[in-house]
C-alpha cells in the first residue's frame, strides 16, 4: 500500500520509503508556490495599505502615500472615532444584527422542522419556494412601497423587518434536519412530548452546527448591508456602520489616514471574527451552494 | 403521521409555529419580488400619497425604444453582459486553479485559503474603500508601481472604460474566495483511489486533470458557473462605492437603483420613477432567467453525457 502513496493528486508526498533519500526538487510545487504567492501579494497589498495609512499624518500621506510613517501617529483613529460618529453607528449595527438574526433563527427553525419532516401539507412545494428565491427579480421596489405604506420608512423596526427573511438559511437548515434519523421524532411522540418541547429540547440541540452556520451567514449579511440603510433610513442617528463609513468618506474625501482608520476599525474585528468562525462560514457557503 | 404529537388541536401545532416564518417570507421577499411585475405596469413614484395609475407596457416601451435614454439603457444592458462575462470567465478559471493548487499537500495551504476568502466577509463597503485607497492616483501603491514601469493609468477617476475595468478587478478580488471554497469542497468528494489508479497507469498531471478531475468535478463546475453568472449579472454595489453613478459605466442593477431611489441617496421623492425602474428590473430579470436557464440546460446535458 505504501508503494502507491506517492500519488500526485496534489502530491501526497509523504516521504515514501521507495523514494531516494536525495531530495528532488518538485517543479510542480515550485510553480504552485509562485502562483500562490503572486496572488497573495494582490490580496495582501490593499490590506497592508489599509493598515499602514492610518499611522501617518495627512501631510505625510500627501507627500508620500506608500512610505513608512516617520513616527507612530495614532490620532487618525481618535479622529475617525469622533468625527465618524463611530460608536453610535457601531451600536446601531450591533442592535440590527443581533435582533434580526435572533428573530430570524426562531422563525426559520420552526419552518425548517415542519418542512424537513413533512409535518405540514405541501412541504415539498414550500421547500421549492425557498429554493427558487435566488433566481427571482429583486424585491426592492415593491418592498419599499410596502414599508412606506406601513409607515415604517425611516424606522429601525421596519429596517430590522427586512432581514427576517433569508431563504438560503432555511434551505441549509432543512437539508441538515433531513440528515437526522426520523426514529428520534417517533420516540419523542411515543413519550407524549408536545411539539414545542420536541423542537426546542430535541431538534435544536441536534442541529446546533447548522444553526451556527446560518446565524453567522445571516449576521454577516446584516452587518455588511449598505443599500437597504441607504434606501430606508434617512435619520443619521439610525445609520449602521456601513452607511456611516460611506458618508464619512463622502465628507472627508481626501483625508485618507482618517478614512483608512475608520475602515480598519471595522475590518480588523471582522478579520478576527473570521479566523474563529471560519469553519461555519465556509461550511455555510459550500452548503448553500450544494443545493443548486 | 399527523397524530404524532397527540390528537385534536395538537395536530395543528406544526402549522401554527410555521406561520410567522412563512408569513414574513411572503410579505417581505416572495410577495414583493413577484409584485415587481405588477409595479412595472404602473406610474408609481417614491411618494406614498400620490395616486398610482396603470400604464400598460408604456414603461417597457419607453425603456427599450424611446430616444437617447433608450440607447443608454441598451448600452447598460450590453455593459452588464460584458461585466458578467469578464467576471465569470476570470473568477471561474482562477478559482478552479487556486483550488487545485491548494488541494495539494503543500505547506501553508490554510494560510492562502484564509487570505483569499477573507475579502468575502468584508462586504462591499470595506472592499470598495480598501481598493479606493489602493488605487489612490497620486503616489498610491499601484500608481507608484506602474509609474516606475512607465505605465500611466487613470484609475477610478479615469476614462469610463478604465474605471469599469477596475470594478471588474475588485469584484473578482472580492468574490474569488467563494468560487475557491466551493471547488475545494467538490475536490474532496473525488475518491483518491481513482488518482492512484491513474498514477499506476503512468499518467501525468495534465492527463489526470483532464481525464479524472474535470469530468468528476462536473456538478461543482455547474454550481459555480450558475452562481457566478447570476451573481455577476445582478452585481452593482461595488460600482456605487468605487466610482458612483458615472456615465458610461452603469450596469443594470445600478440603473434600477438610481432610477428608483436616486443615484446616491435614498428617500421619498416624487420624481423617483419606481414603476419605470420596476420595468427595468424586469428586463434584468428576463436576462438572468434566460441566460440562467440556457446555461443550466446545457450543463445538465453535458453532465448526463459525462456522468450518465
Amino acid at each position: 500500500m505504501t508503494a502507491i502513496v506517492d500519488l500526485d493528486r496534489g502530491a501526497a508526498t509523504t516521504a515514501s520509503a521507495t523514494r531516494p533519500k536525495r531530495r528532488r526538487l518538485d517543479w510542480g510545487h515550485v510553480v504552485s508556490y509562485v502562483i500562490l504567492i503572486a496572488l497573495a501579494v494582490v490580496y495582501l497589498g490593499p490590506m497592508l495599505m489599509l493598515v499602514l495609512t492610518p499611522l501617518k499624518t495627512l501631510p505625510e500621506f500627501q507627500k508620500n502615500a506608500i512610505g513608512l510613517p516617520d513616527t507612530l501617529n495614532l490620532s487618525s483613529f481618535a479622529n475617525a472615532w469622533d468625527k465618524a460618529n463611530f460608536p453610535r453607528y457601531l451600536l446601531n449595527t450591533v442592535i440590527y444584527t443581533v435582533s434580526s438574526v435572533l428573530i430570524f433563527l426562531v422563525t426559520a427553525v420552526f419552518l425548517a422542522v415542519a418542512i424537513a419532516r413533512r409535518f405540514v401539507r405541501g412541504s415539498g412545494s414550500l421547500f421549492t419556494l425557498f429554493v427558487i428565491a435566488l433566481f427571482l427579480p429583486a424585491a426592492l421596489i415593491p418592498q419599499f412601497q410596502l414599508i412606506l405604506r406601513l409607515g415604517l420608512y425611516d424606522n429601525p423596526i421596519g429596517y430590522v423587518m427586512l432581514f427576517l427573511v433569508n431563504p438560503i438559511g432555511v434551505v441549509i437548515l432543512v437539508n441538515y434536519i433531513r440528515t437526522i434519523p426520523v426514529e428520534l421524532d417517533e420516540a419523542a411522540a411515543i413519550e407524549g412530548c408536545g411539539y414545542f418541547r420536541f423542537v426546542v429540547q430535541i431538534v435544536i440541540p441536534l442541529i446546533m452546527p447548522a444553526i451556527a452556520t446560518v446565524a453567522v451567514l445571516a449576521a454577516i449579511g446584516v452587518w455588511n448591508e449598505l443599500i437597504l440603510p441607504t434606501i430606508y433610513l434617512s435619520n443619521q442617528d439610525y445609520y449602521p456602520i456601513t452607511r456611516g463609513l460611506l458618508v464619512f468618506y463622502g465628507v472627508y474625501g481626501s483625508d485618507w489616514p482618517s478614512i483608512a482608520a475608520a475602515v480598519l476599525m471595522i475590518a480588523a474585528p471582522m478579520t478576527v471574527f473570521f479566523l474563529f468562525a471560519q469553519r461555519w462560514i465556509i461550511g455555510g457557503v459550500t452548503a448553500g451552494a450544494v443545493k443548486g | 403521521m399527523d397524530q404524532r404529537f397527540g390528537g385534536g388541536f395538537a395536530r395543528l401545532a406544526p402549522y401554527v409555529y410555521l406561520t410567522p416564518g412563512l408569513l414574513l417570507y411572503f410579505l417581505i421577499a416572495l410577495g414583493p419580488s413577484l409584485a415587481t411585475a405588477v409595479f412595472s405596469l404602473t406610474d408609481a413614484t417614491g411618494l406614498p400619497n400620490l395616486p398610482v395609475h396603470w400604464v400598460g407596457l408604456a414603461n417597457y416601451k419607453e425603456f427599450l425604444t424611446l430616444g437617447a435614454a433608450a440607447r443608454e439603457n441598451i448600452a447598460a444592458i450590453l455593459r452588464t453582459l460584458a461585466f458578467s462575462v469578464a467576471v465569470t470567465v476570470v473568477q471561474f478559471t482562477l478559482g478552479l486553479l487556486v483550488a487545485l493548487l491548494l488541494n495539494q499537500k503543500l505547506r501553508g495551504t490554510k494560510f492562502f485559503r484564509t487570505l483569499f476568502f477573507l475579502p468575502v466577509i468584508f462586504g462591499v463597503t470595506v472592499q470598495g474603500l480598501m481598493w479606493s485607497l489602493f488605487l489612490y492616483p497620486i503616489g498610491g501603491p499601484l500608481q507608484s508601481l506602474l509609474h516606475s514601469l512607465g505605465i500611466e493609468l487613470g484609475y477610478l477617476g479615469g476614462q469610463p472604460m478604465e474605471a469599469f475595468a477596475w470594478v471588474i478587478v475588485v469584484q473578482i478580488w472580492s468574490n474569488l474566495g467563494i468560487t475557491m471554497v466551493i471547488f475545494l469542497a467538490g475536490l474532496t468528494t473525488i475518491p483518491s483511489e481513482i488518482y492512484e489508479a491513474g498514477l499506476i497507469d503512468g499518467t501525468n498531471r495534465w492527463q489526470r486533470f483532464r481525464d479524472i478531475t474535470w469530468p468528476l468535478l462536473t456538478p461543482t463546475v455547474n454550481t459555480n458557473l450558475i452562481l457566478t453568472i447570476i451573481g455577476s449579472l445582478q452585481a452593482w454595489q461595488l460600482f456605487l462605492v468605487l466610482i458612483g453613478y458615472k456615465d458610461g459605466t452603469q450596469v443594470m442593477g445600478y440603473l434600477v437603483y438610481a432610477t428608483a431611489f436616486g443615484a446616491t441617496t435614498g428617500g421619498t421623492v416624487a420624481s423617483f420613477r419606481q414603476g419605470y425602474a420596476a420595468a427595468a428590473s424586469m428586463v434584468l430579470f428576463a436576462f438572468v432567467l434566460v441566460i440562467g436557464m440556457t446555461v443550466q440546460f446545457l450543463l445538465r446535458r453535458r453532465e448526463a453525457r459525462l456522468l450518465g
